[in-house]
């Protein structure tokens, strides 16, 4: 099966919403945007995606919350799609909380596009 | 390629270059990293022009400090240079430990000497100082400790204001200096990485002009000055093995930047480059992971604990270029316990009466590590750096 080069980044940040749009459209993702929590997991439970980019720090609920009820939703894939936590103000522990809220991996901003690259394409091959 | 620059020019500053994508800007505006790829930005000189008009010798017979080397400093204004006493460390010959450990030549660069007592006084002189001619009026940066302590000192000498986030268990002394020189201090719950999370969303909100590690352009120019005081040192050649602690990476990484512009102006005798040898704490290793997995960036080290504060870092800004340099230079990257740094630290005060910093502790304990595993020739020109004093951490030493 062709693997979905949609991008869920829950984020509600608009300067970096726009850094992550430009890096990753031009690498041939398609990049679907949420700017809350709760409309992202609403997002993640219609929409086919390959990868999810997760702030922490989120109007609504965190990101931490985001991604327990990513990891315990009735949709089956969103259990083992990868998610990639992104946090600027960081507490202290909030790497391990984000792995342990089933993230597969923890940036700091400000995002480096080519670490970002990477990333993301260790999931999701570039299309 | 014809230069024609200012044969008396006080600098040689040309423009400001991205790291990583090479977006050029200029250097007479405010920057602090690259707007579309969010790498550090490198200072770039007009080196064909240094190198017809700046006599190398000349340099060498200057007063001594860190801005004789003005010409390759960013600072473009005499009045603007803010001068403490830093630079001219003593490179110091190791002649008991040398020879307890079998080598020929083994020396440490000791930077305790500087003000404030840590290598962080250069590159908190060049950052303060270029954003002082910048217009800049307040500071803030987030601290494992000693840059803490650097800033405020330099920021009172400019007549700016600053402000300092750094983690609860800072040793003592950095919080008190910090605070005797006028700064705003917050102790924060959690680790630079927390502390620099805050100072970030003040900077922007408030209009702080944050000069942590490498999201400026200028400290890694003050720190790349101890590369041209080693070859200088050396008499124009460069050590063979250089072991450095790592925490934000500003000095390997400015070393290696002065390296490449020695050779560029021709003020090398020899271009044969050193190994650098990365040093971490095992409770904090993200460049030796990284370097072992031979990956291209760091992955943000969960859990940071060690008793060198400095090297509790969990994921440097500038991952990427240490690790360029490391793996461009045949160097290596290696962790030592905290038991191996405590016990070199005592050992190095003993046999040749230098009370390090924790972290300039960890290369002595790294050099033996080197040794066991045959990676050092003993003929080899090997230095240390002691990043710091020891009596920074008297509440640690106490413990």
């Amino acid at each position: 099966m062709t693997p979905s080069y949609n991008v869920l980044y829950i984020e509600d940040n608009p300067d970096n919403t726009m850094l992550v749009r430009r890096a990753l459209e031009a690498r041939g993702y398609k990049l679907l945007h949420s700017g809350t929590g709760i409309n992202g997991v609403s997002m993640a439970e219609k929409e086919e995606l390959g990868l999810i980019l997760l702030d922490i720090n989120l109007p609504d609920i965190d990101g931490y919350e985001v991604a327990r009820r990513l990891r315990s939703s009735n949709k089956r894939e969103l259990s083992t799609i990868p998610i990639i936590a992104i946090t600027a103000n960081a507490l202290k522990g909030d790497a391990e909380k984000a792995l342990n809220a089933g993230c597969d991996v923890y940036m700091s901003k400000p995002i480096n596009i080519r670490e970002l690259w990477a990333r993301v394409e260790a999931f999701l091959p570039t299309p | 390629m014809t230069s024609f620059a200012d044969p008396m020019a006080l600098s040689y500053l040309s423009h400001l270059q991205c790291s990583g994508c090479g977006r050029e800007f200029p250097h007479q505006e405010i920057h602090t990293f690259c707007p579309d790829c969010q790498s550090p930005l490198l200072s770039i000189y007009d080196l064909p022009g240094a190198r017809q008009h700046v006599d190398r010798d000349e340099v060498s017979r200057r007063s001594k400090g860190m801005w004789r080397w003005h010409e390759l400093l960013p600072v473009l204004n005499q009045e603007n240079q803010i001068f403490l006493g830093e630079g001219d460390t003593p490179l110091l010959l190791l002649t008991r430990l040398q020879k307890e450990f079998g080598l020929s030549h083994l020396y440490v660069k000791d930077e305790s000497s500087n003000p404030t007592g840590s290598f962080k006084a250069r590159g908190l002189a060049a950052a303060i100082s270029k954003a002082k001619e910048l217009g800049v009026e307040k500071v803030i940066i987030p601290t494992a400790g000693n840059a803490g302590g650097a800033m405020a000192a330099y920021a009172a000498r400019a007549g700016l204001k600053a402000h300092i986030f750094m983690p609860k268990d800072t040793p003592f002394a950095n919080i008190e200096e910090s605070r005797i020189a006028g700064a705003e201090v917050v102790l924060v719950d959690g680790l630079i990485s927390d502390a620099a999370g805050m100072a970030g969303e003040k900077a922007r909100t408030e209009g702080w002009f944050d000069v942590s590690t490498f999201k400026e352009p200028y400290r890694v120019e003050g720190k790349k000055v101890m590369g041209y005081e080693l070859a200088e040192s050396f008499g124009w050649e460069l050590p063979d093995v250089i072991i450095y602690p790592t925490g934000g990476g500003t000095g390997l990484v400015g070393m290696w930047k002065a390296f490449d512009e020695l050779e560029a102006l021709g003020w090398l005798e020899n271009v044969k480059r050193p190994r650098m040898v990365s040093v971490q704490a095992d409770g904090c290793a993200p460049v030796v992971k990284a370097f072992q997995a031979k990956a291209a960036f760091c992955d943000f080290w969960t859990n940071a604990h060690t008793v060198a504060s400095g090297l509790r870092v969990p994921k440097s800004f500038a991952d990427q270029l240490i690790l360029h340099d490391i793996y461009q230079s045949n160097g290596i990257a290696l962790a030592v316990s905290d038991e191996a740094i405590l016990e070199a630290q005592s050992h190095l005060a003993k046999k040749e009466g230098i009370f390090a910093a924790p972290e300039g502790a960890a290369t002595l304990a790294a050099l033996q590590e080197l040794i066991r595993q045959n990676w050092l020739h003993p003929e080899e020109r090997i230095v240390l750096f002691n990043t710091g004093s020891g009596l920074k951490y008297l509440d640690r030493s106490a413990a």
